[in-house]
């Protein structure tokens, strides 16, 4: 049964057999074709954009990026936030729904994973590019020294440093745990010796006994158990970093709920970005399949929701208080100089995923991967409004300015999407981007005998 | 106990895993060792092979425990060596240390549960891959079961008997 090789066209009666699952993803990792290598040559050139934006800051001062006063931060905080919170979505998609035994996760967590890492690589960038004195940047750490000095615990931006680090520690691991047995299952079917000798070290010679299996399922249920209050808590941290300050519009409660929703919204759009492609390409529809993007659809309504709460609740928690500085600031986003930013915010955040309500959409998978595009620019826009628009309109009219966009700044954000498309092309080629043991854990196994009562 | 210089491996391979928990439950009635490779954990294989709970967790809750004092020592301690007045805060203010305190807790009890993990399932694993064949990550369950010399033959036969696709001998403990 299992192990004939089939040229049959497989009809949606014909459940998926193991041999098959194994196929279908090891094709992935065929020696790339031009297709491949043009996309990486893509995204080496706008890492190279970037590089050189950021050379060019170190070198001439942070005056070059739009940063200046009143907008001490302007869109590399506001790009930071935006990679740490599709990071978010990743684990959510991993560790959460694993410990909520949501099958719909099955085909995209190795994906969501991988985009997690990379994105909070990419989002670790950040807080070095924007600092002016790049070299300085080990005075973030606790490190003994000279001057007995340490740094700020009280501070949220260092609690942001430890929440950041752990949280790509622990994804990183998580990641490299779950992907060990695939890579055992891509070294038992690698032909060329390279490849057998990268998978052979990397999998750290897992051979899938029942000890092995045993100590392994009991540790991913631990680390997802970690990893599920991290997906909450850092981006909690992040958002601190704006609401443990008195800037208006900040200064709010709502903030941490407000931030790990919204970043659920955009990892999962990112999610749809990246699969809708890897799915056509690699041929994974027998495996990816229409109740997966449903369901992705549908947790982004929910997050849709939540957010456009989150702004009603925004606005009328500024009105309701009565504070002249917290109304000002609120006034200033829709009807003020930056306006476009906030309405663009509105329409791609809160109106535009409306549409998803309609069943035949959310399987549309065109609109969907223009639905998914449109949701990521808005929730950009939506940390450009949190951040650029507060500090462009604060509480006496010497704070008040425009941020100034300066092409170092478009570059460096440029680069940032060019290194994360680098590592997701590097690692769609040469390790298995669909996770082939957990999809054939959810596949009956196969039985000589049908199964007289469940257990 | 008999010598184990004729101790051989006998390798049943599988395709259908009814087959391989027959093949199992044979070789605890005989109480002979054997090892079981499958392309994918399954909870049948486990409660035949072994039913008590991995010592993972206590890895975790260690390290966990450890990352705890660590964050909030960390903090508690280097405040009080350089001391800032920060918005009339305590100079040890334990709520605003209860983030750093816990991404340690987090941190430190996730590497201790991979190091557990690293450690318990002997990886990397060079030298212990007695009775492997590459089709079981694949899609085939493997049965290797030890035994003195003398039984091969009646071991052999007996996972023929259940319906093993392939047998094969090895040497080794």
């Amino acid at each position: 049964m299992s192990s004939k090789a089939d040229a049959i066209i497989s009809t949606d009666e014909k459940p998926l057999t193991y041999d098959e699952v194994n196929r279908t993803v090891l094709r992935m990792l065929d020696t790339p074709t031009w297709r491949w290598y043009l996309l990486l040559f893509i995204n080496l050139c706008l890492v190279g954009v970037g590089a050189f934006s950021w050379t060019r800051q170190i070198l001439r001062g942070i005056g070059e990026s739009g940063k200046s006063h009143p907008s001490m931060w302007g869109v590399y905080i506001t790009t930071f936030v935006f990679w740490v919170g599709i990071a978010h979505s990743g684990t959510l998609i991993s560790a959460v729904l694993y410990l909520f035994r949501a099958k719909f996760r099955m085909p995209i967590y190795r994906l969501a994973e991988a985009m997690t890492v990379f994105a909070v690589l990419t989002a670790g960038l950040f807080p070095l590019i924007h600092m002016g004195r790049v070299w300085f940047f080990y005075w973030l750490m606790p490190y003994p020294n000279q001057r007995a000095l340490w740094p700020n615990f009280k501070s949220p931006l260092l609690w942001d440093v430890f929440a950041v680090s752990t949280y790509l520690t622990i994804s990183s691991t998580f990641f490299i745990v779950g992907l060990i047995p695939d890579i055992a299952v891509a070294r038992d079917g690698a032909k060329s010796g390279f490849r057998k000798l990268l998978y052979g070290v990397t999998s750290l010679g897992w051979t899938g006994n029942h000890k092995q299996w045993k100590h392994y399922t009991s540790a991913y249920l631990f680390f997802a158990a970690l990893a599920t209050p991290l997906v909450v808590s850092v981006h909690s941290v992040v958002s601190w970093d704006f609401a443990m300050s008195i800037v208006p519009g900040w200064h709010a409660t709502i903030f941490p709920p407000y931030f790990v929703a919204g970043a659920i919204f955009s990892g999962v759009a990112m999610v749809i970005t990246l699969i809708i492609p890897i799915r056509a390409i690699f041929g994974l529809e027998r495996i990816v399949e229409p109740k997966h993007f449903d369901a992705m659809c549908k947790l982004i309504l929910l997050t849709s929701s939540v957010l456009f709460y989150a702004y009603v609740t925004e606005f009328y928690t500024a009105w309701f208080s009565n504070n002249p500085y917290e109304r000002a600031q609120f006034y200033y986003r829709p009807f003020g100089d930056q306006a476009i930013a906030f309405w663009g915010m509105m329409f791609c955040n809160c109106f535009a995923p409306l549409v998803l309500w309609y069943k035949p959409l959310r399987t549309n998978l065109v609109f969907l991967f223009i639905m998914s595009i449109i949701i990521n620019i808005g929730m950009w826009l939506e940390r450009f409004n949190i951040i650029v628009q507060s500090l462009a309109h604060e509480y006496i009219p010497y704070s008040w300015g425009l941020y100034n966009f300066s092409w170092v700044d478009v570059g460096i954000i440029l680069g940032s999407f060019g290194w994360f498309g680098m590592w997701m092309t590097l690692f769609i080629k040469f390790f298995p981007a669909v996770s082939i043991t957990e999809i054939k854990e959810i596949l009956p196994a196969p039985r000589r005998r049908a199964q007289v009562g469940h257990h | 106990m008999a010598s184990t210089k004729n101790y051989r491996a006998v390798v049943g391979v599988f395709s259908y895993i009814d087959d391989a928990l027959e093949a199992i439950k044979r070789a605890r009635l005989e109480k002979l060792d054997f090892r079981v490779y499958s392309p994918v954990p399954h909870h049948e294989l486990e409660d035949a092979t072994m039913p008590k709970k991995s010592p993972v967790r206590f890895f975790t809750i260690l390290g966990a425990i450890t990352g705890l004092v660590s964050g909030f020592a960390l903090a508690i301690l280097t405040s009080l060596d350089y001391p800032l007045r920060v918005s009339a805060k305590p100079i040890a203010a334990v709520p605003s240390f209860i983030v750093v305190g816990f991404e340690c807790t987090i941190l430190f009890g996730g590497l201790a549960t991979f190091l557990g993990l690293v450690s318990l399932c002997r990886l990397p694993d060079v030298f212990r891959k007695l009775g492997f064949d590459p089709r079981f990550t694949q899609d085939k369950f493997g049965v290797v079961i030890g035994c003195p010399g003398e039984q091969v033959d009646d071991v052999v036969a007996g996972l023929r008997e259940i319906g093993a696709d392939e047998v094969q001998v090895r040497d080794g403990i």
